[in-house]
């Protein structure tokens, strides 16, 4: 049967299947897996790129950091270069004074004193040179300044040889002339310098050892960071493409299943059209040919045989009213629907006007509270209020006064939860669930009549404009049945 | 005297039919009434051909058509009435089991000048057929019959 509320929703196509962790050959893996696939696609696709991100910029302080120390090796080589020449220089300068100021001694030739000369004018400008390229190491510091040291002292020595020369003539200065003035001097001087020479080659080394290896670590953590980034940019186009091949096939599905219910809605529709034309003519012909015959058998019958007919004739009309019922319902779930925005209050007043028939001799005292404006369609939620109104007042029939309310709670701005209260026979709250389903009755036909299609009814008009049916009540303590209903757009 | 008109009575289901002239009989409407059978029969007597070949000339008062017959359906016969200039004055009243939209919808559509959902409950069922026979069968003006006035 096709008839049914739509109250269970299509099975759960979209959740995915939880990874089993005790059978999966490595649960941390598998609970890293199932950890990951509860991540939306958004938080994958940002914690993917945002590691790529870390790794990229780890990468780079490292690299830049050896870049650093690549360049500032080579600063300090071209300092020690520099320092090596300017050593080679002051040597030679040094020994070219030491052979001139001899071969002065020897000769008294003045022309030998070029060397000295300049020598002496230039050598204040070498040493704040030498300080200057030494300045970054103190060991090679206090060496300078022992050259610095030496180096005036042998200028001195030969400045002193010079003018005995000059004043004693040659015999006074002979055995100078034959070794030097300032021959351990110079030997010191050499050894210095040979020491700086040594020091400065061994930091030398020691740099080139270091830059190879800074260049080859960068090397390698390129290479590293390269490699990282494709395993990451590949795992971040897995679990895109993993997520949109799951996407596509639930569109897929989704398309097939819309298929088969467009399908079963066709079919639904030729039911219930020949419902309508070709169930009712057999209960017409039921209800005419009893009446037929009880007008010619007219006294004939007795009392019983009347009974007997006017039983199956009765039976005919209440299952003509099934199937009108049925009609409706499947109309209902089938019908276009307007939306528009609709004036509760003004609704129920006309359908207490229309109801009026109903009202008279009843005692009711009404409380009807202002109802929002809400958006939907105006005939179908009227039929709503007749039904939960004609419910109310059938089901409040067996009270001295009856009371009955109307009212409208709202609790989120989108959404106006409104009740019909009243105070008659109610139901156990056991049979909640029963309430809105097609066809039940909580009562017997005989207290009170009716197919039971109202709430079935109401439940469907109120799906069908997106919001939810729901009821409290107790027995013999009155009724009240809710629905919300979304608000209107404009009026929020 | 001009004879009386008939009452055109499309029903294929026998039952309905005795029940329609059994409503129509209290008001002595019945022995105006031909019933046809189905769509074509119907066609057959507006035409005065078949079966109907030696009839008496002139349109019925009015027809009831049901929408549901076999061989040609209640919403053919209204089309090809309401398209033959002779055919069209005719008053048809769709008497149906049907209360669905398009049919209510394409009947007005096609030009029917009424549309009454046969009642499950007998009397409500007697009381629908005799007021519709007794409106279009002797309230309502008929239209001047053409072929009549100029034989």
């Amino acid at each position: 049967m096709a008839f049914v509320a739509q109250e269970h929703p299509v099975a759960p196509i979209l959740s995915e299947p939880a990874p089993d962790g005790s059978r999966s050959p490595t649960p941390k893996i598998g609970k890293l897996m199932e950890w990951l696939t509860h991540w939306s696609i958004e938080r994958r696709v940002l914690a993917g790129f945002g590691l790529v991100f870390a790794g990229i910029v780890v990468i780079s302080a490292i690299s830049y950091r050896n870049t650093s120390v690549l360049i500032e090796n080579s600063r300090l080589d071209s300092k020690s270069h520099e320092l090596v020449q300017l050593l080679d220089s002051v040597g030679e300068a040094l020994d070219a004074t030491e052979r001139g100021h001899r071969r002065y001694l020897v000769t008294g030739e003045e022309s030998y004193l070029k060397f000295y000369q300049s020598t002496v004018e230039q050598m204040p400008e070498y040493l704040q040179y030498l300080r200057g390229l030494t300045n970054e190491w103190p060991e090679q510091q206090s060496r300078v300044a022992t050259l610095e040291e030496l180096i005036a002292r042998q200028l001195d020595a030969e400045a002193r040889a010079i003018t005995r020369r000059e004043k004693d003539g040659y015999e006074a200065v002979r055995h100078l002339a034959l070794s030097g003035a300032a021959k351990n001097e110079l030997e010191r001087i050499h050894f210095i310098m040979t020491e700086l020479d040594a020091a400065e080659q061994r930091a030398l080394q020691a740099r080139v050892g270091q830059s190879t290896g800074s260049t080859r670590n960068t090397i390698a953590l390129l290479g590293l960071g390269a490699l990282l980034q494709l395993v990451l940019l590949a795992s971040v186009y897995f679990l895109i493409h993993h997520d949109v091949t799951e996407r596509r096939r639930v569109a897929t599905e989704l398309e097939s299943r819309g298929e088969l219910l467009q399908a079963a809605n066709k079919e639904l529709e030729a039911f219930s059209y020949s419902v309508s034309h070709d169930l009712r003519a057999p209960l017409r012909h039921i209800d005419g040919y009893a009446a037929l015959l009880s007008k010619a058998a007219g006294e004939a019958l007795n009392d019983k045989a009347r009974r007997y007919l006017q039983t199956i004739s009765d039976s005919a009309k209440q299952m003509g009213q099934l199937i009108d019922d049925l009609l409706v319902f499947s109309r209902m779930g089938r019908q276009d629907m307007l939306r528009t925005t609709v004036n509760l209050d003004q609704l129920v007043k006309t359908v207490l006007h229309d109801l009026h028939l109903d009202l008279q001799g009843r005692t009711i005292s009404w409380t009807i509270s202002p109802l929002p404006p809400v958006s939907g369609d105006p005939a179908m939620l009227r039929q709503v209020f007749v039904n939960l109104i004609s419910n109310a007042l059938k089901f409040t029939a067996t009270r001295p006064e009856a009371k009955i309310e109307i009212g409208a709670i709202r609790r989120n701005p989108n959404e106006v939860e409104i009740f019909v209260r009243d105070n008659g026979v109610g139901f156990d709250m056991q049979y909640v669930n029963k309430l809105f389903g097609v066809f039940q009755r909580l009562h017997r036909s005989e207290e009170f009549e009716g197919t039971g299609i109202g709430l079935a009814n109401v439940r469907r008009i109120i799906h069908r404009h997106g919001g939810r049916t729901w009821a409290e009540g107790a027995l013999d303590q009155g009724a009240t049945i809710y629905f919300s209903l979304p608000v209107a757009r404009s009026l929020k | 005297m001009t004879t009386v008109k008939p009452i055109l009575l499309a029903e294929d289901n026998p039952r309905d039919a005795e029940l329609a002239l059994a409503a129509m009989e209290e008001h002595h409407l019945a022995d105006k009434v031909v019933v046809c059978h189905d769509g074509a029969e119907v066609l057959d007597y507006l035409y005065c051909r078949g079966a109907f070949a030696s009839r008496q000339q002139g349109n019925p008062v009015v027809v009831f058509l049901d929408l549901k017959m076999p061989k040609v359906d209640g919403l053919e016969v209204l089309r090809t009435i309401k398209n033959d200039v002779n055919l069209k004055p005719i008053p048809v009243v769709m008497l149906t089991s049907s209360r669905e939209e398009c049919d209510l919808a394409q009947s007005y559509a096609l030009g029917a000048n009424a549309y009454v959902v046969k009642p499950v409950e007998f009397h409500q069922f007697i009381t629908a057929v005799k007021e519709l026979s007794v409106f279009w069968g002797i309230i309502n003006e008929p239209p001047p019959d053409s072929s009549e006035s100029t034989n």
